[in-house]
């Protein structure tokens, strides 16, 4: 029940006391208090106004362009792909890989999962997925570059070739010019294993395209020689064995400065043009110390050796020094 | 539930000095951070009579306790004191609405409306409406009565009230700082609740806060302020009566009253004398030790009597078992205690503050100021309760601050 349906007096008490004060009557402390209540609270309604006033030209500009935001928001179906990349995958392996339905809306895609199906070719290394409003959705790649290739098997599957890049990422090789394929040299003494869906990537790759890449740059024509790379003993001794399509097994330290190693080869087989004797190995992975294995000159028709001698197979003659400072007897025959 | 911390500023505009307090109240709690102090200047009695003077000296106190704080104080509790304020009793009975004679709200609502209602005179204003326990068919009930069944609801209210322009006046310093009064807390409830435990309170006790200008007290029974009161004597008084009766100076005559003043006559060798300044100065003399305590002693009897007077018949040592606390910068004098204690038959001392609190706000000076932080929490807080509708949180957290 209130006071007025009782009817009762009002009393009046101490806070119907107006606590306003003219500021002539307050001290210059209170003055300046006022002052800066004042900035502050009018600092305080700018902030508000400002903040007022932007939200309504955001509604204005959206309201009267209907070119912008709206489009935006609402989204069409995905009419077109972009695909943006470094290497030779095309559009075509783009719309494989995504998959999308037809009717596909821009803003219903899940992008993440997008990335991962692309993600999922080994080939590619990085992706970025962007909507591009109305109706484009652009993948940007960054493909990986094989330095060489091998040869595997699965279970009871056919033999297939796989590409191998500088990181040991094994991919099938989509889109590469054949012509280009067939100058990388083969890996081998490598097992392949699987993690996951894929194949893990290679131990000492990245060794072994220093070796390519140098010896690509610095002397061709032998690298175009060069057939299979071999990793067997990398691990375990910090050598890569390379085999020459002449029959020539070039040993190479993982360890040493690749370049000095080219030069070498290049000057001892410069140095070694008798085709009566031609090298059959070469261990530059010991230094200064280049132990070499010659063999004996390409049978002619009249003296081949019986069938079951093969030329490679044949036994080599001694090892002679390649450089002054060898010691003849120091070396044998591997 | 969030709270916003606050710095709450509690001012005591005293006719000596000015104290300010500042108390960070984060919800839960409220911890005094900062305190200033100033003598103060156009203050008599206290009450303002010179705006210009008291405003200067109150806010170099506010100053001070905000830089000894480091922080802004956000609003003010103050206290009141002054020979203006006076009090009535009040109370109002209803019959219980319902038919089974359940109390319902409505009805301690009604109640308690026709207890506070009572006509003013002319430029009076309420400063507190202290209610006492419900009586329910005559039975105590110290809480409230809802839910309890009784035919007859009773309970009465100890209203203070002041002069409008006094009250004013106190506001408008502070005012002058731009600073908002949002609690006015009368000096002997803030003082009171500082110096006695709720246990006096339940048994009854009676605080006397005996500053320089005015003396308040407050009567407490069944753990609420039962009867409050000012007297505009204080310890000047005592100073005044020395400087007459030995024709001295003030600042003589208080010099002496600190150093040789007593609430009961000691000594018994009139022709003993003690020496004004004691190093010999020019003006240096003897006065009678005996004639100074005469004085001090007998203003002291006589300011407890008139206090015992005015409390008249709601004050009996049978209903006053935690006896006489006393506080205040007056009640330093010694042998105050003993001297209550004769005037009041019951037993006397001198009030100390709660432990927790920290040594340099231990003196008896402080004690108003830091009453007022903690009682204007409580009011607040029961206010806020009140207004919900319900007392929960808040309530609980009021309880907080009652001291055990």
């Amino acid at each position: 029940m209130s006071k007025d349906a009782l009817g009762l007096p009002e009393t009046r008490t101490w806070r119907d006391i107006p606590q306003q004060v003219r500021p002539r009557a307050m001290s210059l402390e209170g003055r300046r208090r006022l002052t800066m209540g004042a900035i502050r609270a009018s600092l305080g309604a700018l902030a508000l106004g400002t903040v007022a006033w932007g939200a309504w030209e955001m509604a204005a500009v959206l309201r009267e362009n209907s070119a912008a935001m709206p489009d935006v928001a609402k989204s069409d179906r995905v009419r077109s792909l972009v695909l943006v990349t470094d290497g030779v995958l095309d559009k075509d392996w783009l719309a494989r890989t995504l998959a999308l339905p037809g009717d596909a809306a821009l803003m219903g895609l899940d992008l993440i999962k997008l990335r991962s199906r692309v993600l999922g070719d080994a080939q590619v290394g990085s992706a970025t997925i962007i909507r591009n409003f109305p109706s484009t959705l652009t993948v940007r790649i960054s493909e990986r570059s094989p330095v060489a290739r091998l040869m595997a098997q699965s279970g009871g599957d056919a033999p297939r070739m796989l590409l191998v890049s500088r990181d040991g990422v094994a991919f099938a090789g989509t889109g590469f010019d054949p012509a280009m394929v067939a100058t990388l040299p083969w890996v081998e003494g490598v097992k392949l294993v699987r993690r996951g869906g894929s194949i893990a990537p290679i131990d000492g790759m990245a060794a072994v395209a220093d070796l390519l890449a140098s010896a690509k740059l610095e002397a061709e024509t032998l690298y175009r020689t060069w057939q299979v790379i071999s990793l067997e003993r990398l691990a375990s001794d910090g050598e890569i064995d390379v085999h020459t399509r002449g029959g020539m097994k070039i040993t190479f330290g993982a360890n040493e400065d690749y370049l000095r190693q080219i030069a070498r080869l290049d000057l001892l087989i410069d140095a070694s043009s008798d085709p009566t004797r031609p090298l059959r190995a070469v261990n530059l992975a010991l230094g200064p110390q280049v132990p070499v294995v010659y063999g004996t000159a390409a049978p002619t028709l009249g003296d081949l050796a019986p069938a079951s001698a093969s030329p490679a197979l044949a036994r080599p003659s001694i090892v002679l020094p390649a450089f002054s400072n060898f010691h003849i007897d120091a070396h044998r025959e591997l | 539930m969030s709270f916003k911390t606050a710095y709450i500023g509690a001012v005591e505009i005293g006719t000596a000095k000015i104290a300010a307090l500042v108390g960070e109240y984060t919800g839960r709690e409220i911890v005094i951070i900062g305190c200033g102090e100033c003598p103060s200047r156009g203050v008599i009695k206290g009450s303002v009579v010179d705006y210009r003077a008291a405003t200067e000296c109150t806010q170099t106190a506010l100053e001070l306790a905000e830089r000894d704080a480091n922080e802004r104080i956000d609003q003010v509790f103050l206290a009141q004191t002054g020979g203006h304020l006076e009090g009535f009793y009040n109370e109002a009975s209803l019959n219980v609405k319902a038919a089974d004679n359940m109390i319902e709200k409505d009805d301690i609502r009604t109640v308690c409306e026709l207890a506070k209602a009572k006509d003013l005179p002319l430029g009076r204003m309420v400063v507190h409406n202290i209610r006492r326990p419900f009586r329910v068919d005559g039975r105590l009930v110290p809480t409230s009565p809802e839910n309890l069944v009784g035919q007859k609801l009773e309970v009465g209210y100890w209203t203070v009230h002041g002069q409008e322009q006094r009250l004013a006046d106190n506001i408008h310093v502070i005012r002058g700082f731009n600073l908002e009064v949002s609690e006015l807390v009368l000096s002997s409830l803030a003082s009171g609740h500082m110096v006695t435990s709720l246990e006096e309170r339940q048994n009854g006790v009676l605080a006397i806060d005996i500053g320089a200008g005015t003396t308040d007290y407050v009567l407490y029974r069944n753990g609420v302020p039962h009867t409050t009161g000012v007297l505009a004597v204080g310890g000047g008084h005592f100073t005044n009566d020395i400087s007459i009766g030995l024709r001295l100076t003030e600042a003589q005559a208080e010099k002496l009253k600190l150093r040789f003043g007593r609430a009961v006559v000691q000594a018994r060798d009139r022709n003993e004398k003690v020496w004004l300044d004691g190093n010999f100065s020019i003006g240096d003399r003897q006065f009678p030790r005996q004639a100074i305590e005469s004085i001090t002693a007998a203003r002291a009897w006589e300011l407890l009597e008139v206090v015992k007077k005015k409390l008249g018949h709601a004050f009996a040592p049978e209903t006053c078992a935690g006896g006489v606390v006393l506080t205040g910068g007056a009640a330093k004098l010694p042998a105050l205690s003993v001297c209550a204690a004769k005037v009041f038959g019951t037993q006397a001392r001198l009030g100390e503050a709660p432990s927790w609190v920290n040594e340099n706000l231990r003196d008896p000076g402080f004690h108003t100021a830091l009453g007022i932080l903690y009682y204007g929490v409580s009011a607040q807080g029961d206010r806020a309760a009140a207004a919900r509708g319900r007392g929960g949180f808040l309530h609980n957290v009021t309880r907080l601050f009652a001291p055990t």
